[in-house]
């Protein structure tokens, strides 16, 4: 895999993961509004 | 429909992410593939503007309404995403001045100018934790990041064209025009739009958590 693909593939990697931890915070924040 | 909004973000930023590496040419006078970087140090650059503006935003509004203490949590939310968008804008652009200047750190006036601005804002979370009075803090602090409705634009956007500097004024120039390729004028404005967007997003975590952590405080009184 070339430079610019391996970069690319990184930060897809990370964005993905910055995106699932922010929908799951945004389940939790949900839930905690809702046990209010 | 918010997951929804939240999926498209992933497909527009994911999207950003293969435009700016294969689809963006490189541009010109910069060595190899280092204005790849750009496609995020400017956006990244640009979101902590937009954070510290709207914690000002924010400030003003609890100064002049009804000491609403949510606005008070809002801006110190921005003011912390503000923060970290900064520090990254600094490191990806010292990576570039590495690579273009071979130094990570030159003292040109937008590095100097924004980690001034990084100060000032570090100042504002100094004072959150130095005043315990909820009410006196929420005042004091208000009063300061509406202040920064005047410090943030001078020091983004005056003190770094007062005098000379290496930094790349492409897309805010003195001359009044936009010296950027059109396709990677493209991928900066969809990065930059892309990055609002997230910033806003988690904006509105933070305040939201911000306002469970108080509600919390609150019962254990």
């Amino acid at each position: 895999m070339g430079g610019p693909t391996w970069v690319t593939a990184v930060n897809l990697v990370i964005w993905t993961g910055i995106f699932l931890y922010l929908l799951r915070l945004e389940r939790r924040v949900n839930d905690l509004e809702r046990d209010r | 429909m918010r997951r929804l909004a939240a999926w498209l973000l992933w497909l527009w930023m994911a999207a950003v992410i293969v435009a700016a590496f294969h689809w963006a040419p490189l541009a010109k006078d910069f060595l190899g593939q280092s204005s790849r970087i750009l496609f995020f140090h400017v956006p990244m650059a640009w979101v902590s503007f937009v954070a510290f503006m709207t914690a000002g935003v924010a400030s003003l509004r609890f100064l002049a309404g009804r000491r609403d203490a949510r606005r008070d949590r809002s801006a110190a939310a921005a003011i912390e995403i503000g923060l970290v968008f900064a520090l990254l804008a600094t490191v990806t652009g010292a990576i570039w001045a590495r690579i273009m200047w071979n130094s990570w750190w030159n003292w040109d006036p937008r590095q100097a100018s924004i980690v001034v601005a990084m100060l000032f804002y570090a100042a504002y979370l100094a004072l959150r934790t130095a005043i315990t009075d909820r009410e006196a803090r929420a005042r004091l602090c208000a009063a300061y990041a509406t202040l920064g409705l005047i410090v943030a634009p001078f020091f983004y956007f005056v003190l770094p064209r007062l005098g000379f500097s290496l930094h790349p004024d492409a897309v805010i120039n003195l001359r009044g025009k936009v010296d950027v390729e059109p396709k990677m004028l493209t991928v900066l404005v969809a990065s930059s739009a892309g990055f609002t967007a997230l910033f806003f997003w988690v904006h509105r975590l933070r305040t939201r958590l911000a306002d469970a952590e108080e509600r919390l405080l609150e019962g254990v009184e």
